[in-house]
């Protein structure tokens, strides 16, 4: 599940910070590095990018505290922050180009796009690997549906589109993640993967 | 007739989904183990481990990334208003030798209203979406673009992000002061991308 739903704090420190107390900044900092970071990395496909995305997050974070009117979690909207920067970052001109460039020089065999730091056991890795391999838009739809628990309502708001776009972009992300995780059941299927089951 | 897979992902996930499928996937196997696949990849994705921890301190970093943004609004606001006298002037300047050959018109004239101005938060919501699908639908961008719409298209693009970045600080507050404002203006920004990617789309189909 979301690693925001465990990070959370007391409503005392927050205000703290807002007022500009150095300490309280940093166990913001300390409390949501983590999950800020993960969900960058798996919105972003290149880590380093995704990396520094998350310390903007909390230059963000830092800067418009006085915005948090505390009607809702913090973490949540620290998270609704993370999932803003990373959506700018990929609609933006520059990643565009420089996916466009990397369609051009393919990467080599066997390299993981995404989270070479991360070492996990095969199948992980297997996912990983699947889940950069999939377009902008569904690896977004599927990370925010199926882990953060984003309604589709929510994230079709969140791309400029209607709950439907959400809702057709996670069956493809399915059907592309089952092609890539099991290449010889989609072949012996009766049904083409994309459409059906 | 199987199942299609958003048909599974909703049954999946308990959202309402027709009484014949519900019944075809409880008889076929094949149905109900790509329904099974579905909820073991949700699971996956659930137990990927989180980010390694950074061999760097990021609050550190963190510091004097604040510091600078800190120094260069400052910068910012000392050239501001040089910068806005700048402007005023080469406005005037340029609105003096326009003035020499065009008519003034009466002051009291009223400027005409677009047909924007009228529309409500949630109407200017709802006609931003339907634009973003109509950019949707047109096809890809070329990968080699003409310089006289691809400069444009960026600019534009840049600034709808520019004001996604502000929406999302105002919120979902449709009340909160600037919100219509600036959901106009993405509107207004949406129809001019959407205009010139569609001139682009057909340069391209010729």
């Amino acid at each position: 599940m979301s690693a925001f739903l465990d990070s959370d704090l007391p409503l005392e420190t927050v205000c703290r910070a807002r007022s500009g107390a150095a300490d309280a900044q940093e166990a913001i900092y300390r409390a949501f590095q983590r999950p800020v970071r993960t969900l960058a990395r798996r919105l972003v496909p290149r880590s380093a990018q995704a990396e520094d995305l998350a310390q903007d997050v909390f230059v963000e974070v830092l800067q418009s505290l006085g915005q948090f009117d505390g009607r809702g979690s913090f973490a949540g909207w620290v998270r609704a922050i993370t999932v803003r920067k990373c959506l700018m970052h990929l609609r933006s001109p520059w990643h565009r180009g420089l996916r466009w460039f990397e369609a051009l020089v393919p990467a080599e065999p066997g390299s993981l796009p995404q989270e070479a730091a991360v070492a996990v056991d095969g199948e992980m890795v297997d996912l990983q690997r699947a889940l950069a391999q999939l377009g902008d838009t569904a690896r977004i739809v599927v990370w925010l549906h199926d882990v953060e628990g984003y309604t589709h309502a929510e994230i079709g708001a969140l791309l400029g589109g209607t709950a439907s776009l959400s809702k057709s972009q996670l069956g493809r992300a399915h059907a592309r993640l089952r092609e890539l995780l099991d290449p010889d059941g989609v072949k012996n299927s009766c049904m083409p993967a994309s459409t059906n089951c | 007739m199987h199942a299609r897979i958003d048909e599974l992902l909703s049954l999946r996930d308990g959202a309402p989904v027709d009484a014949r499928v519900r019944a075809h996937v409880n008889h076929c196997a094949e149905c109900a183990a790509a329904l099974a696949g579905t909820a073991t990849v949700r699971d996956q994705l659930r137990a990927l481990p989180s980010a390694p921890e950074p061999a760097w301190d990021g609050w550190i970093e963190l510091q004097s990334r604040v510091a600078q943004r800190h120094e260069r609004r400052r910068r910012l606001a000392w050239i501001a208003p040089f910068a806005a006298t700048a402007s005023v002037a080469a406005l005037a300047v340029f609105a003096a030798l326009r003035g020499f050959d065009t008519p003034s018109q009466p002051a009291s004239r009223p400027e005409p209203r677009s047909v924007l101005e009228t529309q409500s938060v949630d109407a200017l919501r709802a006609r931003s979406q339907a634009l973003e699908e109509l950019l949707a639908a047109l096809p890809e961008r070329p990968s080699v673009a003409r310089a006289a719409t691809s400069v444009p298209i960026e600019s534009l693009e840049a600034e709808v992000q520019w004001l996604d970045h502000q929406l999302s600080i105002a919120g979902a507050d449709a009340a909160a002061p600037g919100t219509e404002r600036l959901w106009r203006d993405r509107v207004e920004v949406m129809n001019s991308l959407v205009q010139l990617r569609y001139v682009e789309a057909q340069h391209v189909a010729l």
